[in-house]
C-alpha cells in the first residue's frame, strides 16, 4: 500500500482541535478525506493530539458510519429499516449483492468499484424499499429492478452534474405564477429532483414566467414527487407521483409557451427529447388531483398542525417567509418580555410531554434543570432519530428548521443555558444541511450568540453529527458522544438535568418537542392544552409506513384511534390484504393487534396494551407478514446497536434472537417459547438503560398476541407464508412458459424454457417472491 | 445522627453510611454479600455485570446497588426469590460466554478430583513437597494407584487431541514414590484431637481413604477387617505383579502411623456386633464392599437393591451414627473407591461437629469442550513439542529428570484463577448453570506479557476494570474496549503487545480482573 498524506490529519486537528470532545468530528473529517480510517492516520492523531489510542480504537470501532478498510468507489446503502424490511429490503439487499457479484463475507465487488452497506434506517419509510448510492437516493425498488437501479447511477455518473437554467420574468418582474415542489429527502428519492430540473427547463423554453417554489413536507409521502401549480388567480392544482416528462406536460398545460415558433420548437424538441432519453425508470402512475379529492382530503383533513405548521406551504430556507408566517414572535416575546419562570409556567400549563418516546413532562423538566445552581448550563437538541420505521423529526429539521431553532432558544433561555448542540444523525444530510444555515442565518440576525435581542441572554449552538448508532438516541449515550467518547449510557440518577455535558446541568429535549414551544407560547397553553386526552395533551406527529395505501407524515391530535390512523387517513391495507397488527413505538414498542385498533394515541393507553407511543413511527403490517419475523427483526436491530455495557442487554439478547432465529429457520423446539419469555423479562429487569429495558417489547407484545404463529414455527410452519426456511415456491400446471419468471428471478433459479413449463430450483431460489409478482397466470405457489 | 450520614435499611437492617456511599457500600457493611463482578473498591462503578441488582422501595425497576445512592430512609430488598432468580440470570449470561476450564479435564476427569494441573507445575519447578501435599489433598494411596489406575485423568488429557495424553498416572507415582523413599514422608499436621472416634467397618481402598481423612481432621479412628491383613481388593483382588505389595504395605502403614488402629481377623456382625461399635465409637462407617442382601443383614443393615441402604449424598444409613459406602467392587476403579471414602469422611466430619449434614458439594466448573486445530496451537506455543516418554528407572517409574520432562507436556488448559475467580465463586452460590443458554462459542485465544501476565479474552466479562485502571494510570496503550455490542472486546489498541499495553499496572490489573482473564502464568 502506498503512504498516505498524512498533512491532511494535521490539518484537520488544527482546525477542530486537539482536545478529546474532539474526536467523533476529525474521525469524520478524517473519513471524509480518506474515504475510511487508515491505521496510519488514526496513529498520527495519537501523536498530535491529547486523545489517546485507547480512546481512538474505542470510539473508531464503536460507530457505524465508521471503516477501518478501504472503500470502494462508490457506497450503497441499503436501508433495513422497518418500512423497508417489511417490503422485502432483504431480497434486494440479496439481489445488489448477488448483481455486483459481492464475495461471501466482504461487502466490495471484486472490481472496487461498490461497497455494500445496510443502514438502520434511511427515514425514506414510505418509499420502502430504499437504497442510497453516494448521494443519490432510489425508493420502491424490488429484486428486479435492482439491476436497472445499477445502470441508472453509472449513466447518471457519466453523464455528469446539469446546472439549472436560469427562470424568465413577466415584464413587470413579478413571476406569473407558482409552481411548488417538495423536495425533502423522501421527495428526492423520488425523483423530485429530476422533476424540479424539468421543470425549470420547460419553463426556461416556453419562456413562462413563472417560479418554481420549494415548499417544505407536505406529509404525503406515498404520492411524492408531488406539484402543486399555482395560478395568478390563486386556484391551484396538484399533481402525485410526477415524474420528469409529465413536467413537461404540466408546464405546458398551465403555462402555454408564447409565440408560435417557441411552440413548433417546444413540440418539436420534446419529441427529439424523448426519442434520445429515457427518464422512465419507473412506472408512471400520474393523477392530476383536486385538492378537495376524497383521498386526499380524508389524509390531509384530520391533520392538525402545531409542529407542521404551514405545512406544503413554506419555503424551508426562507427565514423571511418564515418570519411573515409568525416566525419568531414567541422567541421575541419570551425573550423580551417573559421570565424563564413564566415561560416555563406556560410550558408546564400546556401538558406537553417529550415527543422522544418516554413522555416525560416537558415543562417540569425544564423546571428542574433551571432549579439546579451553576453558571454553566447546556440545552441539546436530540435529533438522533434512530427508530426504523421513523421520520418525523428528519422532517421537521429539513421542512422547519427555523422553528425548532426557535424552540431551542427559548428552551435555553428558559432554563438558563448558554450553549448548546444539535445532534443530528449522519444519515440525514438533508437535516444537517438546513440546520446548518438556519443557524448561520439566526446569528446573522442576532437571534444567536451574545446579548440576543438586547438581552443579556447569550447562546451559541453547535451542530454534532451522530457517528452512527441508535443507542445515542438514549440521552446519557448522546451526551457521552457529544463528550467524545463511546455512546455508553449511564445509570440514572442523576439525571442528565442535574449532571449532563461534562457534569453541568443539561436540557435535552426531542427534536418534535421542540417543534412544538414556539405554537404553544404564540397561540397560549390553553388551545394546546385543550387538544388531546387528560394526560396527554397537544398533538403527536407519526410516521405512517408499511403496508398501508397512503403512507407519509401526518399530524394528529392525541387521543386519535390507531384504527381511525390506519383506516381513515392511511386508506387502510394496500393491495386489498388484510390488516393484522400495527408496530408502535419501533424496536422499544409492540405489535398492537387489530382487534385492539380502536386504542387512541396516548402515552398510557398505548403502555397498557404492552406498546409505547415512541418517537412515532407506525408501521402497518397485513396478513402476509410474519409476526415472529418482525420480532426477530426488531431484536436483530437492538441486538447489532446495544452498546454492549450491560450483561441482560448485550448477551440476553443475543441469546433470544438465537431463539427467533431459529424459530424462523423451523429448528426451535416448545421449550425454547418459555425460555424465550423468561429471558424477555429477564433482559427487561436487568437492563442499563432503556435499550435493553424496551428491546424485549416487540417479543412479549407477538407472543401475548400472536402465539399461535410461534407454536406453528416450533412445527415447523409459517402461517404468513414469509419465512424462507419454512415455505417453498413452486410452479403449477397453469404455467404458459411466458419466461417472464426465468427473466425476472435475481438468483437465476429457474431455467429460461420458452412454452415449457417453468420449474423453480428450490437450492437457488432466495424466497423473493418476483416471479409470484410477476406471473401473468397466478401459476405460482407459496407453501 | 449527623445530616452527612445516611442511614438506610436492607433486609429490615438499618445501617448508616458516609453521604454519598452506595447502596454497596452499605450492604458490605453489614456484612451483606451482594455479587459484584464489575465493582472494586476505589474505582469508579461499572454497572456492568448487573449481578449486584437490588429492589429500592418506590422504585419500579431493579437497580444497580454499586451505583445506587444510599439515600436517608431508603429501603433496600437484596435477598428476595426474585432477585436471586435475575441474579443467577445474569451469571448464567455470563457463563455462556465465558470460554474456559475452571478445571482442566484431567482434572473434572478424575474420580478424586485430584488437582492435577496444580502438582504437574510443582513438580515442574522441583516443589516435591508441596506435590505430594497437593496429591494427598485428594488421593491418599498415590503409590498404590499411580500402580493400578487405568488413569481416566490420561483419557480426558487435551495434549491427547495432539500427540499423546501427558503420563500423569506416572507422574502421581513418581511424586508418591520420591515421598515414600525419602526420610519423612508427607503426613498432614493435626490439630488438638477432637475425642471423637470413627469405628470403620473394612480395610480396603474405600475405608483407608476415609480413615486418612477422618484422622487429618484430628479425629480418631479404628479399622476393622475380617482379613489378616489390611487392603481389601487391593490386597486380595489385585495381583502382585501388578501391584507390587511392599508399596501397598509402606502407604497403609503411613495410615498407622498417622494414628489408625488396625484391628484384623474381626468379623463385624459375627465377632462384634455394630451396636458394640456404636457403643464404643461416635459413628461407624462400613465400607465392607457387601455385595447383597443377606451381608447387609448380617451387619444389621437394610439393602436397597444394589447396595446397603444409604444417602447418596451423606452416606448416612437408616441407622442413627452409622454411614456406608458403595462397594469397591462395584465401583470398578480402585481411585473411585478412594474417593468415595474421602466424601463419606468429609459427611461424617459434618456428624461429628454438628454442622448440617449437606455432604460435599460437586466442584463447580464450565468446560470449553473440543479444541479447533488453530485453538490446539495456542496452547502448544507454551508447552514442549516432545512426544510422551517412556518410562526408564527399572522398577517402571520415571526418573526426576524424566519427571520433569513430561511436566512440560502439560498444556496448562486449566483456569490459573480458581479459586478467586468471583464468577465461579457466585455462580456455585447461587446456583447457576453453565449450559442454561448455549450458542456457539468464541475461539480460544491467549496473550502472553513478558512479565507473567496472561490475558485469555475468552474468559473476559467486559466488566472495565481493567480499561479504567489502565487510563488513570496513563498508560500510552493501556487496555481499551473495541466494538459494540455482543462483539465487544477488551484489546490493546492499535495491534501493540500485551506487554506494550500493560507497561506499568499489570499486576493491579490482574488483582482486579474478577475472572482468570488477565492472571499470573506461574501462579501454582
Amino acid at each position: 500500500m502506498a503512504d498516505i498524506d498524512l498533512t491532511h490529519v494535521d490539518k484537520i486537528i488544527a482546525r477542530i482541535g486537539p482536545q478529546r470532545k474532539g474526536l467523533i468530528p476529525i474521525l469524520q473529517a478524517v473519513q471524509g478525506h480518506y474515504r475510511y480510517l487508515p491505521p496510519e492516520a488514526l496513529q498520527r492523531i495519537s501523536q498530535i493530539s491529547e486523545i489517546t489510542p485507547a480512546d481512538i480504537a474505542g470510539v473508531s470501532t464503536f460507530y457505524d458510519q465508521f471503516r477501518h478498510k478501504p472503500v470502494g468507489q462508490h457506497i450503497v446503502h441499503v436501508c433495513i429499516g422497518t418500512a423497508c424490511h417489511v417490503k422485502g429490503a432483504q431480497q434486494v439487499l440479496d439481489s445488489i449483492i448477488h448483481q455486483l457479484e459481492i464475495p461471501e463475507g466482504d461487502d466490495t465487488d471484486p472490481s472496487g468499484r461498490y461497497t455494500v452497506q445496510r443502514v438502520a434506517c434511511m427515514g425514506c419509510c414510505t418509499l420502502a424499499p430504499v437504497a442510497r448510492i453516494d448521494d443519490t437516493t432510489y425508493g420502491h425498488l424490488t429484486p428486479d429492478s435492482v439491476e436497472q437501479m445499477l445502470s441508472d447511477f453509472a449513466r447518471q455518473r457519466a453523464a455528469g452534474t446539469r446546472h439549472p437554467k436560469r427562470v424568465a420574468l413577466a415584464s413587470d418582474g413579478k413571476p406569473l405564477g407558482e409552481i411548488r415542489i417538495g423536495l425533502g429527502s423522501c421527495c428526492q428519492a423520488g425523483g423530485s429532483a429530476h422533476v424540479q430540473q424539468a421543470l425549470q427547463d420547460a419553463l426556461a423554453r416556453s419562456g413562462s414566467p413563472v417560479s418554481v417554489k420549494h415548499v417544505g413536507c407536505v406529509g404525503m409521502c406515498h404520492q411524492t414527487p408531488l406539484v402543486e401549480v399555482i395560478r395568478p388567480d390563486g386556484k391551484s392544482t396538484l399533481y402525485a407521483n410526477v415524474q420528469a416528462p409529465d413536467a413537461r406536460r404540466i408546464v405546458r398545460r398551465h403555462f402555454p409557451p408564447k409565440g408560435l415558433l417557441r411552440r413548433i420548437g417546444s413540440t418539436a424538441s420534446q419529441f427529439v427529447d424523448n426519442l434520445l432519453t429515457d427518464e422512465t425508470w419507473q412506472p408512471v402512475t400520474q393523477l392530476g388531483i383536486e385538492v378537495r379529492d376524497p383521498p386526499v382530503a380524508a389524509f390531509l383533513d384530520p391533520q392538525i398542525h402545531v409542529a407542521t405548521e404551514h405545512s406544503g406551504v413554506m419555503n424551508p430556507t426562507d427565514v423571511d417567509e418564515y418570519a411573515a408566517r409568525g416566525g419568531f414572535e414567541a422567541l421575541r416575546q419570551c425573550i423580551t418580555k417573559m421570565s424563564p419562570d413564566k415561560v416555563i409556567e406556560q410550558v408546564t400549563a400546556s401538558g406537553c410531554r417529550g415527543r422522544g418516546g418516554a413522555g416525560f413532562p416537558t415543562g417540569p423538566k425544564w423546571k428542574i434543570v433551571r432549579k439546579v445552581p451553576g453558571d454553566l448550563k447546556y440545552v441539546v437538541c436530540n435529533g438522533d432519530e434512530g427508530d426504523p420505521g421513523a421520520f418525523m423529526d428528519r422532517m421537521l429539521l429539513e421542512s422547519y428548521p427555523y422553528r425548532v431553532v426557535e424552540g431551542v432558544i427559548i428552551g435555553a433561555y428558559a432554563v438558563g443555558a448558554s450553549e448548546g448542540y444539535f445532534y443530528i444523525r449522519a444519515e440525514y444530510p438533508l437535516a444537517v444541511k438546513r440546520i446548518r444555515e438556519a443557524l448561520d442565518k439566526c446569528r446573522q440576525m442576532g437571534l444567536l450568540g451574545k446579548n440576543i435581542l438586547g438581552t443579556d441572554f447569550s447562546l451559541d449552538l453547535k451542530i454534532m453529527e451522530g457517528a452512527g448508532a441508535f443507542v445515542c438516541g438514549e440521552e446519557t449515550a448522546l451526551l457521552a458522544s457529544i463528550e467524545g467518547n463511546r455512546g455508553m449510557p449511564r445509570l440514572r440518577p442523576p439525571f442528565p438535568a442535574e449532571q449532563g455535558l461534562w457534569g453541568k446541568p443539561t436540557l435535552v429535549n426531542n427534536t418534535e418537542t421542540f417543534a412544538m414551544i414556539p405554537w404553544i407560547l404564540r397561540k397560549g397553553p390553553e388551545a394546546f392544552a385543550g387538544m388531546g386526552t387528560e394526560k396527554s395533551k397537544g398533538t403527536k406527529v407519526f410516521a405512517l409506513a408499511g403496508k398501508i395505501r397512503r403512507g407519509g407524515l401526518i399530524e394528529v391530535p392525541m387521543g386519535v384511534t390507531l384504527r381511525q390512523i390506519v383506516e381513515d387517513i392511511g386508506g387502510g391495507i394496500a393491495g386489498g390484504k388484510k390488516f393484522k397488527a400495527v408496530q408502535v413505538g419501533g424496536p422499544s414498542g409492540g405489535c398492537v393487534p387489530e382487534h385492539l385498533a380502536d386504542t387512541p394515541v396516548d402515552y398510557d393507553a398505548l403502555k397498557g396494551v404492552g406498546a409505547m407511543m415512541g418517537s412515532g413511527g407506525l408501521v402497518v403490517l397485513d396478513e402476509d407478514d410474519c409476526m415472529v419475523d418482525i420480532a426477530r427483526y426488531f431484536l436483530s436491530f437492538t441486538q447489532d446497536q446495544s452498546c454492549g455495557k450491560c450483561t441482560f442487554c448485550r448477551v440476553g439478547t443475543h441469546h433470544m434472537l438465537d431463539i427467533l432465529t431459529r424459530l424462523t429457520e423451523g429448528t426451535a423446539v416448545a421449550a425454547d417459547l418459555d425460555k424465550l419469555a423468561d429471558l424477555a423479562r429477564s433482559v427487561k429487569q436487568g437492563s442499563l438503560c432503556g435499550l435493553g429495558k424496551t428491546a424485549p417489547n416487540p417479543v412479549l407484545s407477538t407472543l401475548e398476541y400472536f402465539r399461535d404463529e410461534y407454536e406453528a414455527h416450533v412445527a415447523g410452519r409459517c402461517p404468513a407464508k414469509s419465512c424462507k426456511a419454512l415455505i417453498t415456491y413452486s410452479i403449477n400446471d397453469d404455467c404458459i412458459g411466458c419466461t417472464k419468471c426465468a427473466q425476472a428471478c435475481p438468483a437465476d433459479a429457474i431455467t429460461f424454457a420458452p412454452y415449457e413449463k417453468h420449474k423453480i430450483d428450490p437450492d437457488k431460489c432466495v424466497r423473493c417472491g418476483g416471479c409470484k409478482n410477476i406471473c401473468p397466470v397466478d401459476a405460482v405457489d407459496v407453501e | 445522627m449527623s445530616n452527612n450520614m445516611p442511614t438506610i435499611y436492607i433486609d429490615n437492617q438499618a445501617v448508616e453510611v458516609p453521604d454519598g456511599a452506595t447502596i454497596l457500600d452499605a450492604a458490605r457493611k453489614l456484612g451483606i454479600d451482594i455479587p459484584a463482578l464489575c465493582w472494586r473498591e476505589g474505582c469508579e462503578a461499572n454497572t456492568s455485570c448487573m449481578a449486584c441488582i437490588v429492589r429500592v422501595d418506590g422504585r419500579e425497576a431493579l437497580v444497580p446497588s454499586c451505583a445506587t445512592r444510599a439515600v436517608e430512609g431508603m429501603r433496600v430488598e437484596s435477598e428476595t426469590a426474585e432477585i436471586r432468580r435475575v441474579r443467577r440470570t445474569a451469571l448464567e449470561l455470563l457463563l455462556s460466554d465465558h470460554l474456559g476450564d475452571c478445571m482442566a479435564p484431567c482434572h473434572s476427569a478424575c474420580p478424586a478430583k485430584m488437582n492435577i494441573p496444580k502438582m504437574i507445575r510443582q513438580i515442574a519447578s522441583g516443589q516435591m513437597r508441596d506435590a505430594i501435599e497437593t496429591v494427598k489433598a485428594d488421593i491418599p494411596l498415590p503409590a498404590v494407584l499411580g500402580r493400578i489406575c487405568p488413569a481416566p485423568c490420561e483419557k480426558g488429557c487435551r495434549r491427547a487431541q495432539h500427540d499423546s495424553a501427558v503420563a500423569i498416572c506416572l507422574l502421581k507415582r513418581h511424586v508418591a514414590d520420591v515421598d515414600l523413599g525419602s526420610p519423612e514422608p508427607y503426613m498432614p499436621t493435626r490439630g488438638e484431637l477432637s475425642g471423637k472416634k470413627v469405628a470403620i467397618v473394612g480395610a480396603g481402598p474405600t475405608g483407608l481413604a476415609a480413615a486418612y481423612y477422618l484422622i487429618a481432621a484430628s479425629h480418631e479412628c479404628v479399622i476393622l477387617d475380617d482379613r489378616p491383613g489390611p487392603g481389601g481388593q487391593l490386597r486380595y483382588g489385585v495381583s502382585e505383579d501388578a501391584l507390587d505389595r511392599t508399596v501397598l504395605d509402606a502407604e497403609i502403614d503411613l495410615i498407622r502411623r498417622m494414628g489408625a488402629e488396625l484391628r484384623p481377623n474381626v468379623r463385624v456382625g459375627r465377632d462384634v456386633l455394630l451396636a458394640d461399635l456404636l457403643r464404643d465409637n461416635t459413628a461407624v462407617f462400613v465400607a465392607t464392599g457387601a455385595t447383597d442382601e443377606t451381608a447387609a443383614a448380617e451387619l444389621g443393615l437394610e439393602w436397597d437393591g444394589s447396595a446397603v441402604r444409604r444417602d447418596r449424598k451423606t452416606y448416612a444409613t437408616p441407622r442413627d451414627g452409622v454411614f456406608a459406602a458403595c462397594p469397591a467392587r462395584q465401583q470398578k476403579m480402585a481411585v473411585r473407591a478412594v474417593a468415595d471414602g474421602k466424601s463419606a469422611a468429609a459427611a461424617i466430619c459434618q456428624y461429628l461437629t454438628g454442622q448440617p449434614m449437606t455432604g460435599t458439594a460437586k466442584p463447580f466448573t464450565v468446560h470449553i469442550g473440543k479444541l479447533e486445530s488453530e485453538e490446539m496451537s495456542a496452547f502448544i506455543a507454551s508447552a514442549s513439542s516432545a512426544e510422551r516418554i517412556a518410562p526408564d528407572e527399572p522398577d517402571g517409574g520415571f526418573s526426576s529428570a524424566q519427571a520433569v520432562q513430561e511436566c512440560n507436556r502439560c498444556l496448562h488448559c486449566d483456569c490459573r484463577c480458581p479459586d478467586d475467580c468471583k464468577l465461579r465463586i457466585y455462580s456455585a452460590a447461587y446456583g447457576a448453570s453453565a449450559s442454561a443458554y448455549k450458542t456457539g462459542r468464541r475461539t480460544f485465544e491467549q496473550h502472553l506479557h513478558d512479565h507473567g501476565v496472561i490475558y485469555e479474552p475468552g474468559k473476559c466479562i467486559d466488566c472495565g476494570l481493567c480499561t479504567q485502571i489502565t487510563r488513570r494510570a496513563g498508560e500510552k496503550y493501556g487496555l481499551a474496549f473495541v466494538g459494540r455490542g455482543f462483539n465487544v472486546r477488551v484489546v490493546v489498541p492499535m495491534g501493540k503487545t500485551l506487554s506494550e499495553g500493560l507497561a506499568k499496572v499489570a499486576a493491579e490489573c490482574v488483582a482486579a480482573c474478577p475472572t482468570g482473564a488477565l492472571t499470573m502464568r506461574e501462579k501454582t
